[in-house]
């Protein structure tokens, strides 16, 4: 998984592409540690090609949403592969993440 | 098909790889995410959890009956009898600062395989999963 952040004016536009699985659900945790910080403000995360996500993946969303709701900033997922939505959609995280 | 893979630990992805090789899954793109998916969940659970020195074995098999396109993974191993299936499911209602980290896995699998069942057996945890993989 290749995660690239570019920040500027109080946002983050974030690219994912790859896939976060059992063996790099770790390093991808410590990609997204700058978006944890208050200063990555509102995330817009492109994840056209983020081709797979297992549950250690999605519990990295979760954080990810607890910390920007904390900071009462707003997180976007977009444009995810159906397959991906699907496993967002089965677990709830449609619900509580803002995908469009 | 059948394999025995021992020592266990930080062999996750040896051992999902040879389940996704086997003969017996479908070529579909949809049906082999939900069954590649499914598997990692299944293995980790195993591999991180079954054994508390963390160094065990697991004997994985995959079997697929020609007359249903029922496919069926099976994961067997000698760790401390757990059933993972007695977990409740997650509320997936809650409100994002509500959620607990964690506790997907097996729901991912219940959800995405057509059946996933339990036993205990001469001393082994036995996980039987099963997917119809007839796309027709």
């Amino acid at each position: 998984m290749d995660v690239t952040i570019n920040q500027s004016e109080g946002k983050s536009l974030v690219v994912l592409n790859g896939r976060i699985d059992t063996t790099n659900a770790d390093q991808f945790l410590n990609d997204i540690n700058p978006l944890m910080q208050p200063e990555a403000g509102d995330i817009d995360m492109d994840c056209s090609n983020m081709d797979y996500t297992s549950s250690q993946g999605l519990r990295m969303f979760l954080m990810l949403q607890k910390a920007v709701s904390s900071r009462k900033n707003k997180l976007v997922l977009r444009n995810m592969k159906p397959q991906v939505k699907e496993v967002f959609d089965i677990t709830g995280f449609s619900n509580i993440i803002t995908i469009e | 098909m059948k394999k025995l893979f021992d020592p266990i630990k930080d062999k996750s992805s040896e051992i999902i790889e040879w389940l996704m090789a086997s003969p017996d899954m479908p070529s579909d793109d949809g049906l082999l995410f939900k069954i590649r998916l499914s598997i990692e969940e299944a293995v980790e659970n195993v591999v991180r959890y079954a054994y508390e020195t963390g160094n065990g074995w697991m004997e994985v098999s995959t079997d697929l009956n020609h007359d249903t396109f029922e496919l069926t993974i099976e994961l067997r191993d000698a760790g401390t009898p757990f059933n993972p299936l007695d977990r409740p499911d997650p509320d997936i209602t809650l409100a994002a600062e509500d959620r607990p980290i964690g506790g997907l896995g097996i729901f991912l699998c219940k959800q995405l395989m057509d059946d996933i069942a339990y036993r205990y057996e001469n001393g082994c945890n036995i996980l039987t999963m099963k997917k119809n993989i007839n796309i027709d």
